[in-house]
């Protein structure tokens, strides 16, 4: 018997376990393999959905569904202690959960993904609102309806982060709202961003700095957030600006997870050093690494998982079935950026290629919402 | 050159979101005083970027080398 262990059962997980269910079958029917996936929640939670959320677009049950009902019936679940890892042993090939079980493997998975530090930066959980959790979506959600006027801050507090293209999304979303609803006039938006510009890849910047610039956002960079004074409402850079904000939304640092420190296998940020083309955890050729969790310099976001999961599901039913050849990863990433409430454009991109964002319009704003109400049903049962 | 502590090596020559200064400001922002970060790009224009990152930061670079059509550079942190 061989088994397939995935640590995490979020996007990437859950994805690459469907996949890999469909390519071993016959072995799991005939009783020679396993596939299971662990999580410590019985919950799927589809963040990009949080994003929706926090500008009303999205109802918050849309964003999550039982972890069950979204996985091939042939992989195994487990949840709770018994699905929480607590530590994994790849010198031994283990794998081990809270209720003190010891799982072996003969081949990993990791998908343990990114996860917000809202107590890194000094009074940042007091000030500021975030649209990267559910509750702080729903919080920040409140806010915004009850926005009356003055100063919006959005504030990048460190790179990488998980969906990089998301504080692009939320300004362009705050601004268009606050049109809509004819108070733009007595609402100033401000975007600090810790390096020059407003994004990482020039095209895409170069874009954005123009739609800024045209909606009379105030761009502040190079602002790398120190700190947020809830009290007085005003954040500080470590360059030495001070700004005062009437409602700060900000995106909090990342890191991955707390097993993969206790595990020793990241490094200080919990970022798994991986093969950005075998999708292999570096030295092991029995851990392949994925999504979030990687340090692969490229985006962290769900349709790298997705795009991932093809070649990670295909290496591990070469490496279980003893014959075949390997696939590699070439970079792939796709990403709507909304640009309003009812327009967006998108980034397509991979190692060699980089991205050129189409006009914004509202035909990408359909696809947008079509993709999000389609992950349920399409995405995460991998019928494509 | 032996001494150097390089706490994260980047290669930044393919497309990232957070771009090559995002992934290294990252990095750094991690790195322990007189610990380095490596980074590898594809294009002179980033590497001036690199630079003029490191000199308003106040941190060093302590080798800049073109290799291969690539260039290494190896920014310490100072504070
Ligand atoms: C506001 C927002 C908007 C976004 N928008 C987009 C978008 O438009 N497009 C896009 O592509 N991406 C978007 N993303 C990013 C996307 O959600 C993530 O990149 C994606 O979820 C990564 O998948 P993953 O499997 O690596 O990690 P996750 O989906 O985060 O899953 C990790 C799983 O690991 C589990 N886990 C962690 N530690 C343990 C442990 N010790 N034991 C057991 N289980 C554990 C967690 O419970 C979790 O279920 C957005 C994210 C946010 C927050």
């Amino acid at each position: 018997m061989k088994n397939v262990l995935v640590a995490g059962g979020g996007i990437g997980g859950t994805i690459v376990a469907n996949r890999i269910a469909q390519k071993l079958g016959e072995e799991i029917s005939r009783g020679e393999v396993t596939v299971s996936v662990f999580d410590r929640s019985e919950h799927h939670y589809y963040q990009p959905g949080f994003l929706l959320v926090s500008m009303g677009v999205m109802e918050p049950k849309e964003t999550s569904l039982p972890e069950r009902e979204v996985l091939d019936r042939r992989v195994k679940l487990y949840t709770g202690d018994k699905g929480t890892i607590t530590k994994i042993n790849v010198g031994d090939r283990q794998l081990i959960t809270a209720d003190g079980v010891i799982h072996r493997y003969d081949v990993l998975v990791l998908a343990t993904g990114s996860h917000i530090q809202m107590d890194e930066v000094p009074g940042f959980s007091q000030g500021a609102e975030t649209f990267f959790s559910l509750d702080g979506a729903r919080k920040m959600l409140r806010a915004v309806q009850s926005f009356t006027g003055g100063d919006i801050v959005v504030d990048v507090a460190l790179l990488p982060h998980k969906c990089p293209v998301a504080p692009l999304e939320i300004t362009l979303m705050l601004d268009d709202y606050f049109r809509k609803k004819g108070i733009r006039d007595k609402v100033n938006i401000h975007y600090c961003y810790p390096i020059q510009g407003v994004f990482g890849i020039p095209n895409v910047n170069k874009m954005m700095l123009g739609l800024f610039e045209s909606r009379g956002i105030n761009i502040h960079s190079q602002f790398t957030l120190a700190s947020v004074d809830a009290a007085n409402k005003k954040i500080v850079s470590k360059e030495g600006e001070e700004l005062r904000y009437d409602m700060l939304v900000a995106i909090p640092p990342h890191k991955g997870a707390q097993v993969i420190a206790d595990s020793g296998l990241g490094d200080r940020r919990n970022w798994v050093p991986t093969d950005k083309y075998t999708l292999r955890l570096k030295d092991h050729d029995d851990v392949y690494v994925m999504g979030d969790t990687t340090d692969i310099p490229i985006s962290k976001a769900g349709s790298t998982a997705d795009y991932e999961s093809y070649t990670v599901s295909h290496n591990v039913a070469v490496d279980i079935k003893g014959d075949g050849s390997k696939k590699t990863y070439p970079g792939s990433v796709f990403c709507y950026i909304a640009t309003g409430m009812d327009q967006a454009t998108y980034i397509k991109f991979d190692y060699n290629n980089p991205p050129t964002p189409p006009t914004p319009s509202q035909i990408h704003w359909w696809g947008k919402l079509a993709y999000n109400k389609l992950y349920w049903s399409i995405h995460a049962r991998t019928l494509i | 050159m032996s001494s150097l502590k390089v706490y994260k090596s980047i290669d930044a020559t393919s497309s990232s979101c957070s771009g090559p200064i995002g992934e290294l400001s990252g990095a750094m922002n991690d790195a322990l005083p007189s610990e380095c970060v490596e980074i590898i790009v594809g294009d002179p224009a980033t590497r001036d970027d690199v630079r003029v990152w490191a000199a308003k930061t106040g941190n060093r670079v302590v080798v800049d080398k073109e290799e291969q059509g690539k260039f290494r550079i190896i920014v310490e942190k100072v504070k």
